[in-house]
């Protein structure tokens, strides 16, 4: 479970979140939408604790990781799954050596294993035979499917996606949300997702998140944000 | 517009998140946090990557010294002591700072551009998103590698600059082998191959830290890589010649 409370962040003398409060019950996917320049990536990386906040707390299982050191917090990421915009494999290494990266860092499984463990992953992506593949090599859904594979190779029970879909044509956005939903829903992830894309988030979200000038102006279901009355909801969502 | 005071202020402020950095980097080392097979294969790429123009420009340094010496000490009718002229200027001065600038700029500038690029898609932050520690990963094994391959090369700098001056010696001043050879093994002390020697480790430390900090200092895409892989290495140049100067005044005065 991921809870945010009262938290305040300002970067370069402006305010970016402003007074964040939020709660994400374990297993539910909550989207984050909002403009450009909203907060939104801003508040994602304090859910792993990329950011410091001014003040305020941020709670996975019920840990405040604001007060952790860089070296706690490494252990806590280790259950923790990130997908970045572009994927942010490591180019130096292969797709194999991308996906085993975290399991030879924190586990003690032997090759075989650890092979195994790959194959399954990028099965779960539906990406198996790349494994030779360097990510310069892949198209850019097919490397944001490698980074799904690899954040959640450690049995990631939080899953934060960063703009999953941008940069991807429509076909390849529709694909790699479906996908981040199945997932997320097979292995119970409780899911983070920062979008622009309202269609493919009103289709995959739990509950949706608005966020404007750094602050949550509605929260609910698809259906409920639909309904809603407020002007700005209505034409974010028109748009 | 910003006054003077606020430049100090930025300027000192960057001094202390550069020395902070290189803090991190010595605190992992000594908690022992060194992944051996990184530094072997940083070791082998910056070593390969570096030892061929090294090597090409000693032996051009040793051939120009004795060509030099040739012309000079023959004014004075001393040009039996090229060899010790030669042996003794790429000891003391010539190899440890040629070598130091030539690995900057090649094993420097490669580290700077991979971090540096790094950064920039967001490979290091994916780093620390995956529990592993960017510093202990990516930083150490390469300041490491620094540490161990700068002296190598400088010896290898040092043999094949006096094979260049060898060549010159023998071929152009027409000074018999043997006695070339003798003179430089005469000529060489401990202190001098010492006192050159020293210096390298202390700008192996140096160049892996400034090109490492860099590099993960860099932001602004290609163009930023670009900016702050070529800053790096201006930095590490002049911090090289400057640090050389006081580190050769303290070892004369300490050691003659």
């Amino acid at each position: 479970m991921i809870r945010v409370v009262h938290l305040f962040k300002t970067l370069q003398e402006q305010l970016i979140l402003d007074d964040i409060n939020l709660e994400v019950p374990q297993g539910e996917l909550l989207v984050i939408l909002g403009e450009s320049g909203a907060g939104k990536s801003v508040l994602l990386k304090h859910l792993i604790g990329l950011f410091k906040p001014d003040s305020g707390e941020v709670e996975i299982n019920s840990q405040d990781i604001t007060k952790l050191s860089e070296a706690e917090l490494l252990k806590v990421r280790k259950k923790m799954g990130y997908l970045f915009q572009e994927g942010a494999l490591y180019d130096f290494m292969n797709v194999f050596e991308n996906l085993a990266f975290p399991l030879e860092e924190h586990t003690t499984f032997d090759d075989q294993t650890i092979a195994e463990k790959v194959q399954e992953a990028l099965k779960t992506v539906d990406l198996a035979g790349v494994e030779g593949k360097y990510p310069s090599e892949l198209s850019g859904g097919m490397r944001k499917r490698v980074a799904l594979a690899r954040a959640l190779i450690m049995d990631a029970k939080i899953l934060l996606c960063d703009e999953p879909t941008s940069g991807l044509d429509p076909i390849r956005s529709r694909d790699i949300s479906d996908l981040i939903r199945s997932v997320s829903k097979r292995y119970n992830c409780t899911t983070v997702i920062t979008s622009h894309d309202i269609d493919n988030s009103f289709r995959i979200a739990d509950r949706l998140a608005l966020l404007r000038s750094g602050q949550i102006i509605a929260i609910g279901t698809p259906a409920e944000l639909k309904s809603s009355d407020n002007s700005f909801i209505r034409e974010f969502f028109q748009s | 517009m910003r006054t003077f005071f606020d430049i100090c202020f930025t300027s000192l402020q960057r001094v202390g998140e550069a020395i902070d950095f290189l803090v991190g980097v010595c605190r992992e080392i000594v908690k022992g946090r060194i992944r051996i097979k990184e530094v072997v294969k940083q070791s082998y790429e910056q070593g390969l990557q570096s030892v061929i123009i090294i090597a090409l420009t000693s032996f051009a340094s040793g051939a120009v010294l004795a060509l030099q010496g040739d012309v000079v000490l023959s004014r004075l009718g001393a040009k039996e002591y090229i060899a010790q002229l030669v042996a003794l200027s790429l000891l003391r001065e010539m190899s440890p700072v040629f070598t130091a600038i030539i690995f900057s700029a090649k094993a420097g500038a490669r580290i700077t551009a991979e971090l540096g690029t790094m950064n920039v898609n967001d490979q290091i932050l994916a780093t620390r998103t995956l529990g592993v520690d960017p510093i202990e990963y990516l930083v150490v094994p390469r300041v490491i590698a620094c540490f161990l391959v700068l002296p190598v090369l400088t010896i290898i700098s040092e043999i094949v600059g006096i094979l260049g001056g060898y060549f010159v010696g023998v071929y152009q001043s027409n000074i018999p082998g043997i006695f070339y050879i003798n003179q430089t093994i005469h000529a060489i002390h401990y202190v001098d191959f010492f006192s050159g020697f020293l210096k390298v480790f202390f700008f192996a430390v140096l160049i892996g830290w400034i090109c490492c900090y860099r590099g993960f200092m860099t932001k602004g895409g290609s163009l930023g890589v670009g900016k702050y892989t070529t800053e790096a290495v201006a930095y590490s140049i002049i911090f090289i010649i400057v640090s050389n100067t006081v580190l050769t005044k303290i070892i004369l005065t300490l050691w003659g």
